[in-house]
């Protein structure tokens, strides 16, 4: 017998999109991401701005442009994060997944069409909202001359990196969906992955600085800045090639694990 | 036509489905028929390739369901109304399903009209009654128009309205030519809607045979009688050969002679007889002698 490919069709990647776009969690969460990416970004900008006519030679150097005004990306972090669980876990908690295995039986087909859709949909949102982000803040600041543009050495890169990085939460959070099958559980452990993590790192830091260099929130620092960090929390982020390295290593493990869960009875 | 040879399933030490094999012809509507837990589900999972089988297999038109690359042109499925996603509407529901197999649109409009949801199709299924999930589960088995269907428990918690509705379905599908496969615990539903019985219990097959064939097997059929001189026609009974049992009413069960042949008997020594009628086993009654050995989890007199 010859086995269907494991690519999806057009159909099956147009079944995912409906499915994804006919929930309202899908809506929820992005409105969620975007109301506060913008909010947290203008205040904290705002607030830079405002005290610009006080600022010594040092607090300006000082001074985050591009960083305050990705500050609201954390919590859409979240919410990508658990848009990516949901989009696998629901089906498994109504027994949704039986009706959709038995539409279209390879299981790995179903994968590779949601995770396809799913990662789209993240990393063009993911970019819109980074971008977003981005020239809202520098529009804040430019009153005060504290803005940086596209242009400046590293700034688009850690643009573009921004929307990366909330592609890539999406897809771990996806990952574990499918991994653990649970909405709640995938969640946690999604928030543990994320954050929890970091003291961790910091306990193990005088043995290696290589296991807080491999934490998604400093792989998350390193590339969304425009320049290498300064001082001792250096130690603890990674380079750019370690850091791109690591999300990608990360996304394969999750999406991996996933795939080969996916592929057990439901 | 669906296959199912040699059919093992094991989940850890419990065997669920125990090397069952059957065959369901087109045409006719099978009553897959077993007490709950007997393994009615896990067989029909394992037809449509969401179980792996331990051993043995289950083919669709020959061939395994998951190697089917449009399975719901093939078979159309209803295994459980409640899994849908509240929050999606009806329509959308069947949208996904029928991109997934490139079914045309149109497709969806026919089936909510088919089953008589079309006025909801926009609504929140959550809002749904356990009927209407029901319904929007077999509009989700006819989308693709397939020759070959099959319902697990599909008049579970419906009102009576709903029950005739399924059961004319199933009929009218039947009649068409098309495979129809539906699972119950409750055998009188069965007697009315199925041409041929599939029994399990335990996971093991207990009988493959003709609805009618099943009650008129049944060996339930006797005569009862009734009389004043009760133990002077049992002897006269007894010596034509006859089996007789005292019922608790004072009435007397016989078996191994005729309605006729009993009448005679009593005439012939001028005994008065009261009543005399043939018993036919209801088809419950048939059921439950022959899954008496086989149900799995039985209530327990008094409790602990």
């Amino acid at each position: 017998m010859t086995a269907p490919s494991l690519v999806p069709g057009r159909g099956v990647l147009r079944s995912e999109w409906i499915k994804l776009r006919s929930v309202r969690s899908t809506t929820v969460m992005v409105l969620f991401a975007t109301l506060v990416a913008v909010v947290l970004g203008v205040l904290a900008t705002s607030s830079d701005a405002s005290g610009a006519a006080t600022m010594t030679a040092q607090d300006r150097a000082q001074l985050d442009p591009l960083g305050d005004s990705f500050i609201g990306l954390i919590f859409g972090e979240l919410a990508f994060g658990v848009l990516g669980v949901l989009a696998v876990s629901t089906e498994y908690r109504t027994g949704l997944i039986r009706t959709t295995f038995s539409a279209v039986p390879r299981r790995g087909r179903v994968y590779l069409a949601k995770a396809l859709v799913v990662g789209a949909v993240s990393l063009l949102l993911g970019t819109l909202l980074a971008f977003g982000s981005f020239v809202l803040g520098q529009a804040m600041l430019s009153p005060e001359h504290l803005e940086v543009h596209l242009g400046d050495p590293g700034v688009l890169r850690a643009v573009l990196s921004a929307g990366l990085y909330l592609f890539a939460v999406t897809m771990i959070g996806f990952g574990l969906g499918a991994i653990l099958r649970h909405g709640a559980a995938a969640i946690a452990a999604l928030v543990a992955l994320l954050w929890l993590t970091y003291p961790v790192g910091r306990i193990l830091d005088h043995l290696s600085y290589l296991p807080s260099r491999m934490l998604l929130f400093n792989i998350a620092d390193a590339i969304t800045r425009a320049h290498p960090a300064t001082g001792k929390p250096a130690l603890r982020i990674p380079s750019l090639d370690l850091a791109y390295t690591g999300l990608a290593l990360y996304l394969v493990v999750f999406l991996a694990l996933g795939a080969w869960r996916i592929s057990r009875d439901a | 036509m669906i296959e199912v040879h040699e059919l093992t399933k094991r989940y850890g030490s419990v065997t669920a489905v125990d090397r069952l094999s059957f065959a369901v012809r087109p045409g006719r509507v099978t009553g897959f028929l077993g007490p709950n837990g007997a393994g009615k589900s896990t067989t029909m999972r394992a037809i449509l390739g969401l179980d792996t089988p331990t051993s043995g297999r289950a083919l669709v038109d020959r061939v395994p369901y998951r190697t089917i690359d449009r399975p719901l042109r093939v078979v159309g499925s209803l295994l459980d109304a409640g899994a849908v996603h509240g929050g999606r509407s009806a329509r959308n529901h069947l949208e996904w399903l029928a991109a997934t197999n490139d079914l045309p649109r149109s497709r969806v409009g026919e089936v909510l009209e088919r089953t008589g949801l079309s006025s909801v199709a926009r609504k929140r299924v959550r809002g749904f009654s356990l009927g209407m999930r029901q319904r929007l589960g077999i509009a989700v088995a006819l989308l693709g128009d397939p020759p070959i269907l099959m319902f697990d428990e599909p008049v579970n918690g419906l009102d009576p309205e709903g029950i005739v509705w399924i059961r004319t379905l199933m009929r009218s599908l039947a009649s068409e030519g098309r495979t129809v496969f539906v699972s119950s615990h409750l055998m009188s539903e069965m007697a009315l809607t199925a041409d041929h019985l599939i029994v399990i219990g335990r996971g093991a097959l207990i009988a493959d045979t003709g609805t009618a064939d099943f009650i008129q097997s049944s060996s339930l059929n006797d005569v009862l009688v009734r009389t004043p001189r009760t133990r002077h026609l049992a002897d006269l009974l007894t010596a034509k050969g006859a089996r007789v049992a005292a019922e608790p009413d004072g009435g007397l069960a016989v078996t191994g002679l005729t309605t006729e042949a009993i009448s005679e008997v009593a005439a012939a020594h001028g005994v008065e007889v009261h009543e005399l009628a043939r018993r036919q086993a209801s088809l419950e009654e048939a059921y439950m002698k022959l899954t008496d050995a086989s149900v799995q989890y039985r209530a327990k007199d008094g409790g602990r």
